[in-house]
């Protein structure tokens, strides 16, 4: 019974991560219809930005979360600017997006492996080992906090997106770009913010799964694919169907691990993929428009 | 020429492969240095796979990350019941492709039926997932230590010829998907899913039957890979960066072209044994810096190149990509 209440709460605490990183690829894919490749390439970077401020600086990843994300920000709205605005839409520029952001990718990923070789890092810090208590289940403090920092990126994002002018245009321009010109909206600008803000929580995700778990260079190439999962089963954008979804993932990987032997659980999330998109094509609770 | 050929070929393209295949098959006569022989017969293995992965990325526009999951199944199943069973080769690597193409159909079946990017996406789990699995799974693949055929005196420059007939059959295939009647259903498809239902073309079987045939040729690809080599092993076979070398060849060449991948192809393998292969800590990026110069300045690669030339050259003549520009 302890057993089981300790997954519960290790699977609650994993879904305030995935639902961070979730967002950001859905979000993009939600305004753009495009899915950003590159998701996986600025999780890992978001990772080694922590990682680097921390052993170079000391700055600790929770301070440094603002930083990292705001430069994540501008880093997506250059990815935007320089290459993926020269795409064409529709068919002919789904196939060329994934192509192009993939490249982005590996050309990241490369950099890291350079810069930090491509061995397996950890993020230590002082907190890192401490735990407290939940009834009988010992937490670990860090684990409570990421799930902590999760959960008010969303809840921010989420007033963002319905209470702001911003955030409305952004709905609006995911729904109807042609409409949002007749009416003054700068469609361009929307674009370019939303790649930005997709970008920043990408590498906000990176930063708090750094202080989780070890990475490398391919660090992200999972949670591209978890996001994805997430993404389908939560449909587009919405907070709840994201965060209902993520804790479904995050229930069936923690689950696995008693059935299945720990080198397939990488496989958990694929095999769930599919079955959703079996039997659901639509996503859990159907396609709904951010919001 | 009319009567023993569909009406869809060319008989020029005909000629024109025939001729090719002749030729590169007296080629041996003259060149004695074996470091070029065994070149050029990993560059028809690279032809034929860089096709095969063209058939689903180009033409169907369901661009694949993971194409290595089917060429590692293919040679370790080929090498598997040539050990276990002593199957001949030639038996063992259609095994190989059989089972590499079901293999395809298993994940991605329900993935092609549905429209947008969830095909592309579920390639980049499927590749990592197989790697892992096979690495573990001793009995098949040998675990990280890999199986080792029995070498036979001879096969290996034998293998040159059997590599011009893939290549060869490969590219009569890519012929024959965009040419015939079928190719141009295909077509349809990649164009609006719907508009081609409507009009009495059976996506799901079609799709179905590319991916099929592109998991079993890369099935192949990697059978006649690891008779070459006799011995593999499942990081090198399920690897990462042999997934997006396909990637690479097809866009070099011109994505959705017939003969652009062939083209991306002979240029990859050469152009990866004589620079890449020097600066191995770099070729992601080198990978990926390429992927984003062709996709912003010529989607089409050299194919697209090629035909802006012509078109300079002849402004007369309205020269077309051959549908594959959308």
């Amino acid at each position: 019974m302890d057993r089981l209440v300790d997954l519960v709460i290790a699977a609650v605490l994993l879904a305030g991560l995935y639902a961070t990183m979730a967002y950001g690829l859905g979000l993009i894919y939600g305004v753009l219809r495009i899915v950003n490749l590159n998701h996986g390439g600025m999780i890992m970077a978001g990772a080694y930005a922590a990682w680097y401020l921390h052993t170079a600086l000391g700055l600790d990843p929770y301070l440094a979360l603002l930083l990292v994300s705001v430069a994540a920000f501008f880093v997506g709205i250059l990815t935007y600017r320089l290459l993926v605005r020269r795409l064409p839409r529709g068919a002919a520029g789904g196939v060329q997006s994934l192509l192009l952001l993939f490249g982005v990718w590996l050309i990241l990923r490369n950099a890291a492996y350079l810069l930090f070789s491509g061995n397996d890092q950890t993020l230590r810090t002082t907190y890192s080992t401490r735990a407290i208590a939940i009834g009988n289940s010992l937490v670990s403090l860090n684990r409570i906090a990421v799930f902590g920092v999760a959960i008010v990126i969303l809840i921010v994002l989420h007033l963002l997106l319905t209470r702001t002018y911003v955030g409305k245009a952004i709905r609006a321009v995911a729904q109807n770009p042609d409409s949002c010109t007749l009416v003054g909206i700068p469609v361009e600008r929307i674009y370019a913010l939303t790649f930005g803000l997709g970008t920043a929580l990408a590498a906000a995700a990176g930063l708090l799964g750094a202080t989780l778990f070890p990475f490398n260079p391919s660090f992200g190439a999972a949670e591209l694919l978890k996001s994805f999962v997430v993404v389908v089963l939560g449909g587009l954008g919405s907070v709840a169907g994201t965060a209902i979804a993520a804790l479904i993932l995050a229930t069936v990987e923690v689950f696995a691990i008693l059935v299945i032997p720990a080198y397939l659980t990488a496989a958990v999330g694929f095999v769930l993929l599919v079955l959703v998109l079996v039997i659901r094509p639509g996503g859990l609770f159907g396609q709904r428009v951010l919001g | 020429m009319k009567g023993w050929l569909p009406s869809w070929v060319r008989p020029r393209a005909a000629i024109g492969l025939l001729a090719a295949c002749v030729v590169l098959a007296l080629v041996p006569i003259f060149n004695t240095a074996i470091y070029i022989h065994n070149l050029l017969t990993l560059t028809f293995v690279g032809i034929a796979a860089a096709l095969a992965w063209n058939w689903l990325g180009g033409y169907l526009g369901q661009v694949s990350f993971g194409h290595a999951a089917m060429f590692g199944i293919g040679g370790f199943v080929a090498a598997r019941v040539q050990l276990s069973l002593g199957m001949p080769m030639l038996l063992a690597w259609l095994v190989g492709a059989l089972v590499a193409g079901a293999f395809s159909l298993v994940w991605g079946h329900p993935t092609l039926r549905l429209r947008g990017p969830y095909f592309s996406i579920a390639t980049i789990g499927v590749g990592e997932a197989t790697r892992l699995v096979c690495t573990y799974w001793d009995w098949f693949t040998g675990g990280s230590s890999g199986l080792s055929l029995p070498m036979k005196s001879g096969l290996k420059y034998e293998l040159y010829w059997y590599g011009i007939v893939l290549a060869a059959l490969a590219l009569a295939a890519s012929y024959a998907l965009r040419r015939s009647p079928m190719g141009l259903s295909l077509l349809a498809i990649k164009s609006d899913v719907d508009a081609a239902g409507d009009v009495g073309v059976s996506p799901t079987r079609l799709q179905d039957l590319v991916l099929f045939l592109s998991g079993a040729t890369m099935g192949i690809c990697g059978s006649f890979y690891a008779s070459f080599f006799s011995y593999i092993e499942p990081g090198d076979m399920f690897g990462f960066d042999r997934s997006i070398s396909w990637v690479l060849m097809g866009v070099i060449g011109g994505i959705g072209t017939i003969f652009g991948p062939a083209l991306g192809a002979i240029i990859f393998v050469f152009v990866k044994e004589n620079l890449i292969a020097s600066y191995p800590q770099l070729y992601l990026g080198l990978y990926g810096t390429l992927l984003v110069l062709v996709i912003l300045f010529e989607p089409l690669g050299l194919t697209g190149l090629f035909l802006r030339l012509v078109r300079r050259a002849r402004p007369d003549l309205s020269v077309t990509g051959m549908a594959a520009e959308d």
